[in-house]
């Protein structure tokens, strides 16, 4: 019983914390999608946000350019991750370097890389400019459109610059602690890399992989600035057009500002089953 | 197979550091247009211009920082606790409140700042400090919890008990077994923190109005308004702590670290 | 040791702000000049502006701020934003969660719509412009500044500035711009990609739909006054119906536009569009200053016009400086401010008060002011300029752009 009191004492503050600002901020915006807010005045809940969301052809495109976004940043990022995490676990020349640099990146802000990528790959960028340079191309127009097109590659091309480390350093930590061990008696016992690859180390690591992705896949989806930044002018993504009607002079937008908040949310919510449904799969191996 | 692991090795090496040199470039550019490889007319302007009081780059430096710092360090108060429960115990409901920490992860902050914003402005915490720390504190505080739950699951708590039974008062308990024990793990925990709270932008933007000014916001000013010179030298400064922090805490985060692998037990 | 620098770091970042708080508005009204001057000694003022160009805030900043603070210890905090909705809302967001005294916004950089905006929504404090002694210095007679986009200003604001629509090109690689929009349009034409403007909302891109639609209406003249449904749909449709002709000879075939005037700024200086256009000529002028535009810009004006405006300061309702916000004011509208605004290496912008009732230190000044050869001077865009329309012709343009065009 005592033991009990001591750990409702050591949860409490963080529980506290996270209950009163997450879920409170989530619960008062899920009331405000409703357009109810007594507080100020607003006594009957309605769904006409949700409505004029759902009977909108920007939102089903916003929605549907952020989700390829999301997909195709996780998946083209675990794929890198993992294969530079295979590549950082033995010791070679320059492997101080190169770990040092992932590490690195952890700490550069995702804005910082938006930039960066922005000025190596617009039509008059650093790329353009080498391409003018070797007489490839003539005028800016002549560079293919990476920054402000349809298909958002200069946002997936930052994504994948910031999440391959971070998802990387998560799976070197695991491989880390799992050793060895398995993989070797796999080898001796005649196994190929291949066949030891995916047999024994790829199910091993995969909790863990799949966990970093799911938060990799959910930050995507709901980040503002770096689609903000280069991204077309429309469609755009969610959380774009979440925060352009929130900051919008009309008031009527505000309930869709939240319900868009709330789809958000929604979203990233199977994500977070995926990632526990990961982390309980842990246990094996 | 030797050879592929080197020539991958310098080709993430050098996509690693890509994207930074423009920046570092164009914070020494003092004409730099189209199509020229290199500035036209090099310059100290955007260094001394960041540097300098109009700018407000660096007051914008102390203030990130400050967040960071207050950020961190609540995180670590409260989260150090929690990490505990979760990592030495096992009781009914864990699965529960594991997902309730583990909730600000994964949701993304915009969905529960523009809710939020509407708490904070009848609190009167709109467009303050204190209430763009607190907003920090939510996708923050589940990685401290997350950190120091793997480390606690790694500690064995006998040597405490051991400790207090050849009379040492809980203070000194903490001081001198936990403490040495765990703090490899606070510290992860706390980079790790920092770091998101120097990065974030959606929600200082939403809670903090334009009022809060820290360095990403006004980076993204200059960026839009295509002063990419003084963008370039406001980027320099604006990783600069997080280098520092990784020299300081790097032997922390190779190593048979327990502290990224989840909640154990 | 490193406990204290954390905690002196936290204290430094959670403490209040102190000032005087001088919220009370019809008592300030009351006194007489030196006593509101002296109410707002050793406060702030919290001043809220588009914060796209640098010499404007190095202009707001610097030389106001340092004369804020040299003769009247007041702080000038100034609040850069990218769009002046965003300020607008803060105010509307404040009321609506009955913030009555304690605003964060003191003052508004602001004009037409947000203007309407904020007097539909008793947002803006007024009845107080007389009490301003450079109040004398505005020539309230006439229309163009009594009226913000047809809405009367009524005491709710002070002009800042005037600005008039023109267009720019590199003289070196563009010998003969066109000089009117059915110009523009043949040569869009004929010159594939390289013309481009910022999508609805931006102020800027905005402006310029709206020259397209004069030209489809036949003419400002048409459309004066209030709004007026039919004679917009009969406009609107003609105007739609230009623009989507056009975006397969626009950059990127129309598929993308700029996000906000200074996106288009930066694709005319990397020679990625020929032209860009600004509400405020002066802005190329400062452009070319900071190297990001050669030397060998110039700026015009269209034969059939461009439409110029005035903009204006605003206090809040609910600002809790007001006698600061008062004496900023007073400060903008001086002589001395409103000559050295018109410096090109300033800022380059239209005095919105009087020459003739500026000192005569102060007009001298100002007519020796050396125009820069990239800026089109405001006498030779004056001669053809155009009024805005109602704010109700505005909205409903820039909502017909973005259900017809940009989608």
């Amino acid at each position: 019983m005592q033991d009990r009191l001591k750990i409702a004492l050591l949860l409490a503050p963080a529980l506290i914390v996270i209950l009163v600002l997450f879920f409170g901020g989530l619960g008062v915006g899920l009331l405000r999608s409703f357009n109810y807010m007594p507080v100020i005045g607003l006594n009957d809940p309605n769904l006409d946000a949700y409505r004029s969301l759902l009977s909108s052809p920007e939102v089903y495109r916003s929605f549907g350019l952020t989700l390829y976004i999301a997909t195709t940043s996780t998946v083209i990022a675990t794929v890198l991750a993992v294969a530079t995490a295979l590549l950082l676990r033995r010791s070679f020349p320059g492997r101080a370097v190169a770990s040092f640099l992932v590490q690195l990146n952890l700490t550069i802000p995702h804005l910082v890389g938006g930039i960066g990528i922005l000025y190596l790959f617009s039509q008059s960028g650093s790329f353009a400019r080498l391409a003018h340079e070797y007489a490839v191309i003539a005028k800016p127009a002549d560079f293919p459109a990476l920054i402000f097109d349809p298909y958002a590659i200069g946002v997936i091309l930052t994504y994948v610059w910031k999440e391959v480390p971070f998802i990387t350093v998560i799976t070197l930590a695991t491989l880390q602690a799992l050793g060895d061990d398995h993989e070797t008696i796999a080898r001796t016992l005649g196994a190929t890399w291949g066949q030891a690859f995916r047999h024994v180390l790829l199910p091993q690591i995969m909790p863990g992989v799949l966990a970093a992705s799911a938060i990799v896949f959910a930050f995507t989806f709901g980040a503002y600035e770096i689609p903000a930044l280069l991204g077309a002018s429309h469609p755009q993504a969610l959380p774009v057009i979440a925060y352009r009607s929130f900051t919008d002079a009309d008031l009527a937008a505000r309930p869709q500002a939240l319900a868009l908040a709330m789809l958000i949310a929604l979203i990233s919510g199977l994500m977070i089953v995926v990632y526990s449904r990961a982390l309980r799969g842990k246990g094996r191996g | 197979m030797a050879r592929l692991r080197r020539v991958s090795a310098v080709l993430l090496i050098i996509w690693l550091i890509l994207p930074l040199i423009p920046l570092a470039i164009w914070s020494f550019a003092g004409v730099w247009r189209y199509p020229n490889l290199l500035p036209q007319i090099w310059s100290y302007r955007p260094w001394s211009f960041a540097l300098s009081d109009q700018s407000g780059v660096l007051s914008s430096l102390a203030l990130t920082a400050g967040i960071a710092l207050a950020v961190t360090l609540i995180s670590v108060v409260i989260g150090v606790p929690a990490g505990r429960a979760l990592g030495l115990y096992t009781f009914r409901g864990k699965a529960l409140v594991e997902l309730i920490i583990l909730a600000p992860i994964i949701v993304p902050g915009i969905a529960v700042a523009l809710g939020l914003q509407t708490v904070f402005i009848g609190l009167g915490l709109n467009n303050t400090v204190t209430g763009v720390v607190l907003v920090h504190l939510i996708p923050t505080l589940p990685y401290m919890v997350l950190v120091m739950a793997a480390v606690f699951a790694a500690y064995d708590p006998l040597a405490e008990d051991q400790a207090r039974s050849l009379g040492a008062s809980p203070a000194q308990v903490f001081r001198h077994v936990t403490l040495p024990a765990v703090l490899p793990g606070i510290v992860v925990g706390a980079m790790f923190t920092f770091l998101v709270s120097w990065g974030q932008y959606i929600l200082t933007l939403t809670i903090g109005g334009g009022r809060v000014q820290t360095l990403p916001l006004i980076m993204f000013q200059f960026v839009v308004s295509g002063r990419n010179d003084i963008t370039g030298a406001i980027a320099m400064i604006y990783i600069l702590p997080g280098v520092l922090i990784l020299i300081l805490t790097a032997r922390h985060l190779t190593g048979r670290s327990a502290a990224l692998t989840g909640f154990g037990r | 040791m490193r406990t204290l620098t954390i905690a002196a770091l936290l204290a430094t970042t959670l403490a209040p702000i102190a000032h005087a708080e001088t919220g009370d508005g019809a008592a300030l009204i009351a006194m007489p000049w030196d006593k509101i001057v002296e109410q707002a000694r050793g406060g702030t003022v919290n001043m809220f502006m588009w914060g796209g160009s640098d010499s404007i805030n190095q202009y707001v900043s610097g030389y106001i701020g340092g004369i804020l603070m040299a003769d009247y210890g007041i702080t000038l905090n100034r609040v850069g934003i990218t769009d002046t909705v965003e300020a607008v809302n803060v105010v509307l967001g404040e009321k609506e969660a009955g913030v009555a005294d304690k605003g964060a916004v003191d003052m508004i950089w602001i004009n037409g719509e947000n203007f309407r905006t904020m007097r539909q929504g008793d947002l803006v404090w007024c009845g107080y412009t007389d009490a301003l002694p450079n109040n004398a210095l505005i020539n309230w007679e006439n229309p163009a500044i009594a009226n913000d986009f047809g809405v009367p200003v009524d005491g709710c604001e002070v002009p800042w500035s005037k600005a008039q629509f023109a267009f720019a090109y590199d003289s070196a690689t563009l010998t003969n711009p066109p000089k009117s929009i059915p110009d523009l349009i043949t040569w869009i034409k004929a010159n594939p990609g390289q013309f481009t403007y910022p999508a609805a909302p931006d102020f800027n891109g905005a402006v310029f739909v709206r020259h397209v639609f004069y030209h489809a209406a036949g003419g400002a003249e048409n459309l004066l006054g209030p709004f007026d449904q039919a004679k917009f749909d009969a406009a609107a449709s003609k105007t739609w119906a230009i623009l989507n002709d056009l975006e397969p000879y626009l950059w990127r075939e129309g598929k993308t536009y700029p996000a906000s005037i200074t996106a288009l700024d930066q694709l005319f200086a990397n020679t990625e569009v020929a032209l860009t256009f600004n509400y405020d000529a002066s802005q190329f002028g400062l452009a070319v200053q900071n190297g990001s535009f050669p030397e060998t810009v110039r700026s015009y004006g269209l034969t059939d016009g461009t439409i110029g405006n005035t903009n204006y300061t605003a206090i809040p309702f609910n600002s809790p400086n007001k006698a600061a916000a008062m004496v900023l004011q007073n400060l903008l509208l001086s002589g001395a401010a409103q000559v050295e605004k018109a410096t090109p290496a300033a800022w380059g912008a239209a005095p919105a008060i009087e020459v003739d009732r500026m000192t005569a230190q102060d007009q001298a000044r100002f007519a020796t002011i050396e125009q820069l050869p990239s800026v089109v001077s405001m006498q030779d865009l004056g001669k053809a300029a155009m009024p805005e329309l109602q704010a109700d012709w505005i909205s409903a343009i820039e909502q017909g752009w973005i259900a017809n065009v940009g989608q």
